[in-house]
């Protein structure tokens, strides 16, 4: 097996992982699969690149790659742009679906498949706006570097790598040190006690919109850094992302990280072993592998 | 500890249920005075839990109102009434299994000032001194008297004026019975109102200032606790003791 496989998985998952996290923080709150994340991404993606194109029009000077990089000042700051945009925008199809279906005590299927339709409704407008055609942050190209053992990386690949560890460790310290954190976990478990011990339930659902789609975000900018811009990215992603969501054990950000990396790492093996064929079934055998033998997860607690 | 006359919290008319065509509680006027406590008796599917947690916010109130300490709470959404001085303890899953001891009391503490956090989680410590043993241990791995001490320290860190104890003998061995009610007894003599939904009558109107018995959604009784299991009548119809042997000569 080529070691470069490694990188790869690694790269790779660092970008499931933090998507993944995004899913296991909505889905340990709000109690079900979002299958809309996917599109979070994209739009994540998007915002991102709408801002980073406009501030390179005003500012030419932020487009110029960063030291080794193949991105300008432009694209950090578009992201953390796109973070807070990407956040609005699901708070907005919160108030316009999921907070409405929620007033009504929908069941867990019917909020499943309104994420299915608000999927399908962000990826057509995605399309329409921004067309099928892959967009890209620059156009630079870049040169990987040996780090040894037969391994390559380019410095944006170790930057992706540094910036999704980064933001796990930030979550976690988030979860487990703050007040949102542990009012967020303390949701999670028993919204009725929640709101007894006075949490206002309402506003967590807010903050972990904010918070996974903001992660989404992330997950785009560095899968269009790496890859591309597609409208169609994000659902690409969806399958290994709830791999690794219920791999990690729902509601454990460390386990989602963990677990986004051994889907990547397994997908890459695959591709080495098997073929590129199979690379989306690997997501799918580990999904099914963990609902048999593990449902709880890596991390998660069993009933 | 028998208050003076003032009401602290007090129901009007009160109806209410998970559904608005099938009340559990209907029409229930209720009071308690300030540093009362007040133990709230009735048979299976009285409507007692229902009847507090429609008081807790919890349960939907269809009409009638809820007041306390003179203010009309009916309406205030669950996660406020505690700013009102009002703690809830439910009767099953009535702590943070996953989250540790010190979390449980600190996600409780969030409604305080920043600079008292510390301070009252530390009474709380002092309080429940077992808590203090092992304060990283996760909450779901205590034994049940543990849990339900943590549940009455983590309602108690607001220091509220009226404390509503939904069942807090369920399940728990006689021995743990009799401390839990010890310690409520404490906490009543410290001022705090207490009103007990009890199915374990004997402990509970030992302790009692006053009782109230719901039967089918409505208040059938209210008395002094003193004496109450004597009453053949009322042991007989609705508390499940054995009649008094005078009572069918």
């Amino acid at each position: 097996m080529n070691p470069q496989a490694l990188m790869d998985g690694l790269v790779a998952g660092s970008m499931i992982g933090l998507g993944a996290v995004g899913i296991t923080l909505t889905y340990s709150i709000l109690r079900f699969a979002n299958f809309a994340h996917g599109e979070l991404i994209s739009s994540g993606a998007y915002f991102a690149l709408l801002v980073a194109s406009a501030l390179g029009a005003l500012f030419g000077g932020m487009s110029t790659p960063i030291g080794p990089f193949s991105f300008g000042w432009a694209v950090p700051v578009a992201a953390v742009v796109a973070f807070a945009l990407n956040g609005a925008l699901a708070l907005l199809i919160d108030w316009l679906l999921f907070g409405r279906l929620r007033r009504q005590s929908a069941t867990i299927i019917i909020m499943v498949m309104a994420s299915f339709g608000a999927a399908l409704t962000l990826r057509s407008l995605l399309e329409f706006i921004f067309t099928s055609s892959p967009a890209y942050y620059s156009r630079s190209l870049q040169i990987a570097n040996s780090l040894g053992g037969g391994i390559r990386a380019t410095p944006d690949q170790l930057l992706s790598l540094l910036v999704a560890a980064i933001l796990v460790v930030a979550i976690h310290i988030l979860l487990t040190r703050t007040a949102i954190g542990r009012s967020m976990r303390a949701v999670s478990e028993n919204p009725q006690l929640a709101g007894v011990v006075g949490i206002e339930v309402r506003q967590v659902i807010r903050v972990v919109w904010l918070l996974g789609a903001g992660l989404a975000a992330v997950a785009g900018v560095t899968a269009g850094v790496l890859v591309q811009i597609r409208p169609q990215m994000g659902f690409d992603l969806l399958l290994p992302l709830f791999a690794a969501a219920i791999l990690g054990g729902i509601g454990s950000v460390p386990g989602a990280m963990l677990a986004g990396l051994i889907v990547g790492l397994s997908e890459a093996i695959a591709v080495q072993l098997v073929g590129a064929e199979w690379r989306a079934a690997i997501a799918f055998v580990i999904l099914v592998a963990v609902l048999l033998f593990r449902p709880q997860g890596l991390f998660g607690r069993a009933e | 500890m028998a208050g003076g006359g003032d009401i602290m919290l007090s129901t009007g008319a009160l109806v209410a249920g998970y559904e608005r065509d099938l009340p559990i509680v209907r029409g229930v006027d209720f009071s308690v005075r300030r540093g009362e406590l007040v133990v709230v008796l009735g048979p299976n599917g009285a409507g007692k839990s229902t009847f507090v947690k429609a008081i807790a916010g919890l349960v939907p109130i269809h009409s009638g109102a809820v007041m306390l300490d003179g203010s009309d709470v009916t309406a205030v959404p669950t996660h406020q009434k505690v700013r009102h001085g009002l703690a809830f303890v439910p009767q099953t899953e009535n702590i943070f299994a996953t989250l540790s001891i010190h979390d449980n009391l600190l996600v409780a503490a969030q409604i305080l000032p920043k600079d008292r956090r510390a301070r009252r989680v530390a009474d709380l410590y002092a309080m429940f001194p077992d808590l203090a043993v092992k304060p990283a241990r996760r909450a779901g791995a205590l034994s049940g008297g543990q849990r339900q001490m943590l549940a009455v320290a983590r309602a108690l860190i607001v220091e509220p004026s009226v404390l509503i104890l939904d069942e807090p003998s369920a399940g728990l061995s006689p021995k743990i019975v009799f401390e839990v009610f010890e310690r409520l007894k404490a906490i009543n003599a410290t001022g705090v109102t207490i009103i007990l939904v009890e199915q374990n009558v004997k402990a509970a109107l030992a302790i009692a200032d006053r009782a109230v018995i719901l039967v089918e959604g409505q208040l059938r009784h209210e008395g002094k606790a003193a004496g109450l299991m004597d009453d053949p009548l009322i042991a007989e119809l609705y508390l499940g003791a054995r009649p008094h042997k005078d009572a069918h000569r």
